[in-house]
């Protein structure tokens, strides 16, 4: 089932002679509970791409369509409830509030939502990132794995159709950074998530189900058992 | 580049919108400093002007001095006019009259009358013993021309006549006391003085002496004192213009300057604070910057230095800004002064500039910067370049406490946490709000005390008064009602008095004064009760109201017997004003009944006093009639000439009082909307961030909305708490203590300060929440 449709995406930055072509002509779609890796170079516009997917940003032209719904053809209020609802974000710098413990962290885009978190839900994803007993604790009182570990449970709860991470291992070492990889990849097969992440670690590919190559703002499908493209 | 310092201006040139709020902060305080002490400056400018025009223009008058000393005192290089001053009858009682009327005679130099006093109308000088100048009051009631004779009449009933050479102002005192006014020569006055002999002239006139600096002129004065061998009683200032000049040692401007060197600390600590926020809020989002320079090898010093070079950068546009603004401020409140009361202002320079006011701007601009650059410099030098290194520059401050997410929605929690997050910040920022507050609602109770103590603005003031001569019940009670038939009068009233009527109030006795109101003056007087009901006094017989005295214990309730004309009457106090316009002796009440009351316990039936108001267009003419009518067995009060002067006064005072009001509450207004500002500006990012997860733009508007509310509903509740409580210390001081009036909360000064700051809320919170609107969330989040 298609989650997500990108139909000649393009994106432009500044005109005249600082024109920059970030993104040209993309497109491509993702399957349901799919994990898709997306590489390249720096300054290569994955994480415009990134941007765009996620409604964060808004692309020169092309359509993204996601469940059916066209993103761009939505009101600013609209789109960010229906991103709220349906795209969870894993940054590299975690991008936790410093002010609310692990567990509110967690619920944190339900009670924007105005929803009330169950605690099974609540417990179950606790119980999956190995956070249960640090749920009282403060961002500032967890190491960067940990910190990590929140940021994919706050991405997890809202049980969005699609999750977008952008170099979620960057600022982790090689344990910290297989252990979320272990745990993004047993998300998308528990929860049949769709996940979309950008990498620089070409070892972490190995797990993913489909890789995809930026190179100057063009994406070049490369299927999957991407390790052996990629070589 | 030459030097790592000369970063400074690049790095301004990047960071322009970031540097554009300290600068704000900076030209705020400035300004605020300026025009502080410029409208100080000012409000002595225009008193100065008002003393001179009253008291004439001399700084000190020398007596008993022999003409020899006195031309030699006259050619020192430091004085600029010396004349001589003599006067007679100035009281009225020494028997000197023109047509019958009180004449004063004043003996003078002619530039006495030019320079010192500028009172010459029309005409010259008397060239001769023969000739005088005569005031406008006689030229106009006897029509008087300049050639003509007019014949004085001595105590003793021998005429002197003199030809008129020309005219001079009218004084307050002479309108007010229906007197004229006469100027000879010293020379003639000599004359006539009594037991006056040429050769010893200094025993009747005053020398005056104007100094050409007014600085140093105690000195001065010493100078002269030893020279001449002249003692302290034979020396004496003009100690209200002194006074005004900062040449007093009882100076009245320095107790002007006191206040405004208070209001320019007050400042100075709000700027400090400002630009201390401002300037954190800078250094906060520039740590990665600072761990960059940290990283490639300044030292925490010169990470202090560049801060301050940058901070003192800004002085150099802020500072010239700041002070234009405050002169501009300035020269538009003299431009309304002078609207105002153009007959005292008229002499105030359209553009002049106060330079105590650029200097303390200046100093301020560069103190508060110095001294707010201090925390935010050591903030920088202690960036770790670690911070770089790790990728950890923009980390929030750790937080120790997680937010309470139960009481209310999430982003209302988070916008209230904000605010509580950092107890230093949020202890700050009520500090900020209270401030303001607190100063608005002590400072408000100036208001009362110059409605209190400047009359002229009271609605009974009387710009004409009839009097008896003699103080008894004479002026016949039929002109009021010809006095209303007149255009000119917009309201005449009478008062009866019966003065010192012996009392016996609750087994004491007591002195008092009786007064009869009639309808229009108990309406008055309703803004004065202070317990029980004029009504009754007004409409029951044998009953009145007790003026407020300190000293005395009568309330409403008592009753009072009256010893009149040997026979006794009672009288039930049923009601206590808090000020009544008529002074009295010591120790002597005040008891304020109807006209029916009073006639019948006094039997007389005219009154006292006729007070006369004038409508807007009545001319010289008009008076004249309403003289004619009244005749001359009454004194005719001018109190015209008075009420201008004071009411000048109170526009100064008025002006002054009102301009710091308005300046505390945009203090406030400036605090508020550049807190707010900084606030958001610092967590740009985490807002960002908020955003990518889902947090909607009226969600967001929601959050700065809770945390702005937060700061102004404390800081509001503190200011008032402790605002009211300083209200009311000052209220009882000065006002209580001198009129009874009791304090009472004051809300309309409350509702203005809380409508500032609710105004400054909103204001503050739109701006950012339109820009984060406006802002995409990638850029946000990219924001450093």
């Amino acid at each position: 089932m298609e989650i997500l449709k990108v139909q000649k995406l393009c994106k432009t930055y500044g005109t005249g002679a600082v024109k920059v072509d970030a993104l040209k002509d993309v497109s491509f779609s993702l399957e349901k509970g799919e994990f898709v890796a997306v590489v390249g170079e720096s300054g290569s516009g994955k994480s415009t791409l990134l941007n765009c997917i996620g409604a964060l940003d808004v692309p020169t032209s092309g359509v993204i369509t996601m469940d059916g719904n066209n993103l761009f053809t939505m009101k600013e209020e609209e789109r960010t409830i229906f991103r709220r609802r349906n795209i969870g974000f894993i940054f590299q710098s975690f991008q936790l509030v410093s002010e609310l413990t692990v567990e509110q962290n967690i619920v944190f885009p339900l009670l924007l939502d105005y929803r009330k978190p169950k605690t099974s839900d609540v417990e179950e994803i606790l119980e999956l990132l190995g956070l249960t007993d640090r749920r009282n604790h403060l961002p500032s009182q967890l190491s960067g794995g940990q910190q990590q570990r929140v940021a994919i449970g706050r991405a997890l709860i809202t049980k969005p159709k699609l999750i977008l991470a952008d170099e979620p291992t960057g600022n982790l070492d090689s344990k910290n950074s297989q252990d979320v990889i272990d745990l993004l990849t047993k998300a998308s097969r528990h929860y049949q998530q769709t996940i979309l992440m950008i990498t620089h670690n070409n070892s972490l590919t190995s797990m993913v189900d489909r890789v995809l190559r930026v190179i100057d703002g063009v994406l070049t499908d490369l299927g999957g058992n991407a390790n052996e493209k990629l070589s | 580049m030459k030097s790592y310092l000369d970063l400074v201006p690049i790095s301004a040139k990047v960071h322009r919108k970031q540097n554009c709020m300290s600068i704000i902060c900076i030209v705020l305080a400035v300004f605020l400093v300026t025009a502080i002490f410029g409208m100080a400056d000012m409000f002595i400018r225009g008193q100065i002007l008002q003393a001179q025009q009253e008291q004439g223009n001399w700084h000190i008058g020398i007596r008993n001095i022999s003409d020899e000393d006195a031309n030699l005192i006259a050619c020192r290089p430091d004085v600029a006019t010396a004349a001589d001053y003599g006067v007679l009858n100035y009281r009225g009682e020494q028997g000197y009259t023109l047509s019958g009327k009180n004449v004063v005679i004043c003996g003078s130099d002619e530039s006495a009358v030019t320079e010192i006093f500028t009172s010459l109308d029309i005409g010259t000088f008397p060239a001769n013993e023969n000739e005088a100048l005569v005031t406008n009051n006689a030229k106009n009631m006897l029509n008087l021309e300049i050639g003509e004779q007019i014949v004085i009449t001595m105590p003793d009933g021998s005429e002197i006549s003199y030809t008129i050479s020309g005219f001079i102002n009218n004084t307050v005192g002479l309108m007010s006391k229906d007197s004229y006014g006469v100027c000879l020569t010293t020379e003639s006055f000599r004359v006539i003085y009594p037991d006056g002999t040429s050769s010893n002239p200094a025993d009747y006139t005053m020398r005056l002496l104007k100094f050409k600096s007014t600085r140093n002129i105690q000195s001065n004065i010493a100078v002269i004192k030893q020279q001449f061998g002249l003692s302290d009683e034979q020396v004496s200032e003009n100690t209200e213009l002194l006074g005004l000049l900062g040449q007093s040692r009882n100076s009245f401007m320095l107790q002007v300057y006191a206040v405004a060197v208070i209001l320019f600390i007050l400042v100075l600590v709000a700027g400090v604070l400002m630009i201390t926020s401002s300037m954190n809020s800078n250094v906060a989002q520039r740590t990665e910057f600072f761990g960059m320079v940290r990283c490639i090898g300044t030292t925490p010093k010169q990470v202090m230095r560049l801060v301050r070079k940058e901070a003192l950068n800004w002085c150099r546009f802020a500072i010239p800004l700041g002070v234009v603004g405050g002169i501009v401020l300035v020269w538009v409140l003299c431009f309304i002064l002078r609207q105002l009361s153009p007959e005292f202002f008229g002499g105030m320079p359209a553009f002049s500039i106060s330079y105590p006011s650029v200097i303390a701007g200046i100093v301020v601009g560069l103190l508060t910067v110095l001294l707010a650059a201090r925390s935010p410099a050591k903030k920088a030098s202690k960036v770790s370049p670690l911070a770089v290194v790790s990728g950890n520059a923009n980390d929030l401050q750790p937080v120790k406490k997680a937010a309470n997410t139960k009481f209310f929605k999430i982003e209302t929690s988070l916008g209230i946490h904000h605010a509580k997050a950092s107890k230093k910040n949020f202890i700050l920022m009520i500090g900020s709000f209270s401030v303001s507050i607190i100063l608005f609602l002590a400072f408000s109770v100036t208001i009362d005390f110059m409605n209190h103590t400047l009359t002229p603005l009271q609605p009974w003031t009387a710009d004409i008064s009839v009097i008896s001569p003699e103080n008894t019940c004479s002026v016949k009670a039929e002109y009021i009602e010809e006095l209303w038939q007149n255009s000119a009068v917009k309201n005449a009233y009478g008062r009866m008095f019966a003065y010192n009527v012996p009392v016996i109030v609750n087994g004491e006795e007591k002195v008092v004064d009786l007064i009869s109101y009639e309808d229009m003056q108990f309406d008055w007087a309703k803004d004065y009760l202070l317990s029980g009901s004029l009504e009754k006094a007004q409409s029951e017989n044998n009953t009145g109201l007790i003026v407020f005295d300190s000293q005395n214990n009568i309330e409403a309730g008592n009753v009072i017997t009256l010893n009149l004309n040997g026979s006794q009457a009672d009288l039930e106090i049923v009601g206590v004003v808090s000020q009544c316009p008529f002074n009295n002796s010591p120790g002597v009440g005040k008891l304020i009944c109807s006209e029916d009351t009073f006639r019948k316990l006094t039997g007389e039936t005219d009154y006292t006093i006729i007070d006369i108001q004038l409508s807007k267009n009545a001319t010289e003419n008009d008076v004249r009639d309403i003289h004619s009518l009244v005749g001359s067995q009454y004194t005719f009060s001018d109190e015209r000439m008075g009420n201008s002067n004071t009411r000048g006064a109170y526009y100064c005072f008025g002006l002054f009082i009102y301009g710091f009001l308005v300046l505390i509450a945009l203090i406030t207004l400036f605090n508020i909307i550049n807190s707010i500002a900084m606030s958001v500006a610092a967590k740009m990012k985490q807002y960002g961030v908020f955003r990518a997860i889902g947090l909607s733009n009226r969600q967001l508007a929601k959050m700065i909305v809770a945390e702005a509310s937060t700061y102004a509903i404390t800081g509001i509740i503190c200011g008032s708490v402790l605002g009211i409580v300083c209200n009311k210390i000052l209220f009882s001081k000065l006002i209580t203590y001198h009129w009874g009036d009791a304090w009472s909360v004051p809300l309309v000064e409350l509702g203005i300060i809380i409508v500032v700051v609710a105004i400054a809320v909103i204001l503050a919170v739109r701006n950012p929440i339109r820009k984060m609107k406006e802002t995409s969330i990638v850029d946000t989040i990219s924001a450093s």
